[in-house]
């Protein structure tokens, strides 16, 4: 028997640059920004006041008003994407419900989170606090725990194969996409969603990541002048924190042949998947990235390439001074001389940093790549940092022949996932 | 995900070599495993936080816990409680195994560590620091250690684990999904050990105003022991409890090269989902069926093979009758000569480490010959008839166990454990 093939046949995407995949992807390569000052809640208590919100998004629109009432913002999104990849990959019914042509029982999902519902639980907890216990919502568990997106996309879609919801912090996307790949492979089932949905813009989130001390400030270095865009600036010498912003991305997986036989068009094969973690810390990474080669290292070794295959990487590119730097040593560690051949940018100089969200829009980023032969580049980048002397693709967009992509995340605590695309070739 | 150095014959056997416990009934495994055998109830009035303005005022707490018996307590102060249970259950069962840990094996170590909800209780107070006092003096550790990942990484971090590090979350369905994961993980030679289990401490106000309003606790908070009564006709709905169990599941090549004991084989698993309703599980218990089934082929058995079933078991109404239709769906003619108890009329329902406590039941079971009881099973009722060891643990050889695990949304899993040899 030969080996199951993991293919890409849709496509999904809710982010700060855009709604949809084909508006995220045109923001993307026209270099973009979706920073911007934030209006989810009174931000006057803080000392940074941006974020990457994604604007004008009404989940009426995609859900019926009572889920739309009880779920969290971060179920909203992924219900959103998942139902535009579906309708991508061909898979939707007139009923808006999974097709009956495909096997819903061999459709599954691995659908990531850093956080799950944390709007939800702290409306209970003030009401809990103000009104009693007696008024705290009997949906508040159901729609808070992690796993709620992933419960709730089956449920409105019907898909009632393989279902969980992977957390890793900022490297829940790429181990989303990597456990779904391997769902795929080993025939636990034929087609899943991998996936990524995170909405943390609630005061207390962004109280405690504003004490971590590591969000990027809103200044242009250069004139002094506020600017909300220009506080993410990854690679850039005067870079001094990430920006916190929300989103999803849905990439369907499908079996080759499941997808040939039906006629669909593979976009894009996942072609590796590495994991490790650091063992060092909770918030710090590993001395040059230690970890992250490890992971990169593992996808390579998984997709059958050498380093020399690949031609683009997503970084994880935060924009905090320890990340950019540790990555940037960990790329030319397992590269090597063909490091200086690569192009490296970072999407999260436009779209912030989606956390467990990130690496799904990531790869998404690099499905997109290979597909259209267009790099999106890494905005805001005007000082080299003599330390980081890689290929950052600065400010535009550029077109080149990307068969190969891989996608970089990493996480609190120290976990790393990377992820690898192929242009699909039979 | 693959392993650093190339990987070997796929196929590989995954068995069972270290047991932790930490848990309502006991803070190591010889205790926890006794006092299930002598039926001995966890659940006794919240001790944890003043419950007095709750409807429901009983749960099933892990007793006398000093984090600093475990770690360091620096490091402890920055840890939630669901991920303090999780570092002490690993430190026993890594030490229970006789696994080595050093630069020659650590990146071929991984821990899939999972959880319902994660560090809710840091959610809480960083939710009460912030409006009393202002963001500015919210912890800047509050983010990592609320992080449901966190249980994961510090036992990666405590233990100098370097491999792949999962922590995956499906409600009450999580603890067994860890074992199917790792099961996988060695099978496919990703890696030769994995520290795999559920950790879950939610002991809290608003888990209790929440899980009581949806209806889905029991209210005899006069009589706690007797609370939790899975099967039972009058049973009136779940105990919340806390714990964390872990089990050292390695390569079979692995342990027998270093002499390791084994205790138990992980020979399959499933997942699957209703995708039914946020809450209530789909009620021909079609889905939970399916899983079942789906776990004993991938474990290449037959249903009549099965002796024991760990069951869910909630206590809920719509669970157990749920799942007894189930089993029967699954089983036939052979449900009638299953042991199918509940650990959770003992344990109450530990959510995201409900999973591996069944586990350690199941693998227990097959190592002593012997079946924990379903306890408070006094009074029968007619949708749930099957065999439930009603009260008094049996003597009963046992070779192949499952463990369910059905989870709010409709998550499914289930793992399949067997006698070594």
């Amino acid at each position: 028997m030969s080996q199951r093939r993991a293919v890409v046949t849709g496509l999904g995407a809710v982010t700060p640059v855009g709604i949809g995949a084909e508006a995220t992807w045109d923001a993307l390569v026209s270099g973009r920004s979706g920073i911007a000052d934030i209006t989810l809640f009174d931000p006057t208590p803080f000392e940074i006041h941006v974020a990457g919100e994604v604007k004008g998004f009404d989940a009426m629109a995609y859900m019926d008003a009572k889920d739309a009432r009880r779920h969290d913002r971060n179920t909203h999104f992924a219900v959103a994407a998942a139902g535009e990849a579906l309708r991508d990959a061909g898979l939707l019914g007139d009923d808006g419900r999974v097709s009956g042509d495909v096997n819903a029982d061999r459709f599954g999902m691995v659908f990531g989170t850093g956080i799950g519902g944390i709007g939800i639980m702290l409306e209970g907890q003030m009401i809990l606090a103000e009104r009693g216990p007696r008024r705290v919502s009997p949906f508040l568990l159901p729609h808070m725990l992690p796993d709620s997106a992933s419960g709730q996309v089956a449920i409105q879609y019907g898909l009632r194969g393989p279902n969980m919801a992977v957390v890793s912090a900022c490297a829940t996307g790429g181990h989303a996409i990597g456990e779904a790949m391997e769902s795929i492979v080993r025939g636990q089932a034929d087609i899943m969603l991998g996936a990524g949905t995170e909405a943390p813009l609630v005061p207390l989130a962004f109280a405690g990541f504003s004490q971590m001390r590591a969000l990027g400030t809103p200044r242009d270095p250069d004139t002094g002048e506020y600017s909300a865009p220009m506080a993410s600036r990854p690679f850039d010498a005067t870079r001094d924190g990430f920006v916190v912003s929300e989103g999803s991305a849905v990439l369907v997986l499908e079996e080759l042949e499941h997808a040939l036989a039906r006629g669909a068009t593979p976009l894009a094969e996942v072609i590796g998947y590495g994991s490790s973690a650091d063992a060092f810390d909770m918030a710090a990474p590993a001395e040059r990235g230690e970890g992250n080669q490890r992971a990169m290292r593992a996808a390579l070794l998984r997709a059958g390439i050498g380093p020399e295959a690949v031609d683009y990487i997503n970084a994880h590119g935060t924009s905090t001074p320890l990340n950019d730097r540790f990555e940037t040593m960990a790329i030319r560690d397992v590269f090597g001389e063909h490091a200086d051949r690569l192009a490296v940018s970072s999407t999260k100089s436009m779209t912030g940093h989606a956390m467990g969200a990130a690496g799904a829009i990531e790869a998404f980023v690099c499905v997109k790549a290979v597909v259209t032969g267009c790099i999106p580049p890494t905005i805001n980048y005007r000082h080299p940092d003599p330390e980081l002397t890689l290929d950052y693709v600065p400010n535009e967009a550029r077109a080149a022949d990307v068969r190969v992509a891989l996608s970089n995340s990493m996480g609190l605590g120290g976990h790393n996932s990377t992820v690898i695309v192929r242009r699909f070739e039979s | 995900m693959p392993r650093t150095s190339p990987p070997r014959e796929p196929g590989r056997r995954a068995v069972v070599t270290g047991l932790g416990a930490m848990t309502p009934v006991g803070n190591d495994v010889p205790t926890f495993w006794s006092n299930l055998l002598a039926g001995v109830s966890g659940v006794a009035p919240i001790s944890l936080f003043d419950a007095s303005d709750l409807d429901v005022r009983i749960a099933a707490e892990v007793k006398g816990f000093e984090p600093r018996d475990w770690m360091d307590f620096k490091q402890a102060r920055r840890m939630s409680r669901f991920s303090q249970l999780a570092v002490a259950a690993a430190r026993q069962a890594i030490d229970n195994s006789g696994l080595e840990i050093g630069d020659h094996n650590r990146h071929d170590i991984a821990v899939v560590m999972n959880t319902g909800g994660g560090g809710l209780e840091d959610v809480a107070i960083g939710e009460a620091t912030y409006l009393a006092q202002g963001p500015q003096r919210v912890s800047p550790f509050m983010v990592p250690m609320l992080s449901p990942s966190m249980a994961a990484c510090q036992i990666s971090i405590q233990n100098g684990i370097g491999g792949p590090v999962i922590t995956s979350v499906a409600a009450c369905a999580s603890g067994v999904q860890a074992f199917v994961e790792a099961q996988r993980l060695i099978e496919h030679g990703d890696v030769d050990v994995v520290i795999a289990g559920g950790t879950e401490s939610a002991i809290m106000p608003i888990s209790f105003a929440a899980l009581a309003n949806m209806g889905a606790l029991s209210k005899r908070n006069d009589d706690p022991e007797r609370a939790s009564r899975p099967f039972d006709a009058t049973r009136d709905g779940f105990v919340f409890g806390e714990a964390a169990g872990v089990v050292v599941v390695e390569a079979a090549e692995h342990a027998e090269a270093r002499g390791a004991s084994i205790l138990a084989e992980v020979a399959g698993g499933a997942l699957t989902a209703d995708a039914f309703h946020i809450s209530a599980p789909e009620p021909s218990g079609r889905g939970a069926a399916r899983a079942m089934q789906r776990a004993i082929a991938d474990a290449h058995l037959e249903p009549e093979q099965v002796q024991y079933v760990a069951a869910h078991g909630t206590s809920t109404p719509l669970n157990d009758a749920t799942e007894t239709r189930a089993i029967r769906a699954a089983f036939g003619e052979h449900a009638e000569r299953l042991a199918v108890s509940s650990n959770k009329s003992m344990l109450g329902h530990t959510l995201g480490a409900a999973g591996a406590m069944s586990a350690l039941a199941a693998v227990l079971a097959i190592r002593d010959g012997v079946i924990p009881p379903t306890i408070n099973l006094d009074t029968p009722d007619p949708e749930c008839n099957l065999d439930y060891v009603p009260n008094v643990a049996r003597q009963a050889r046992v070779d192949v166990a499952i463990v369910n695990g059905f989870g709010f949304g409709g998550q499914n899993a289930v793992a399949v454990f067997t006698r070594y040899d």
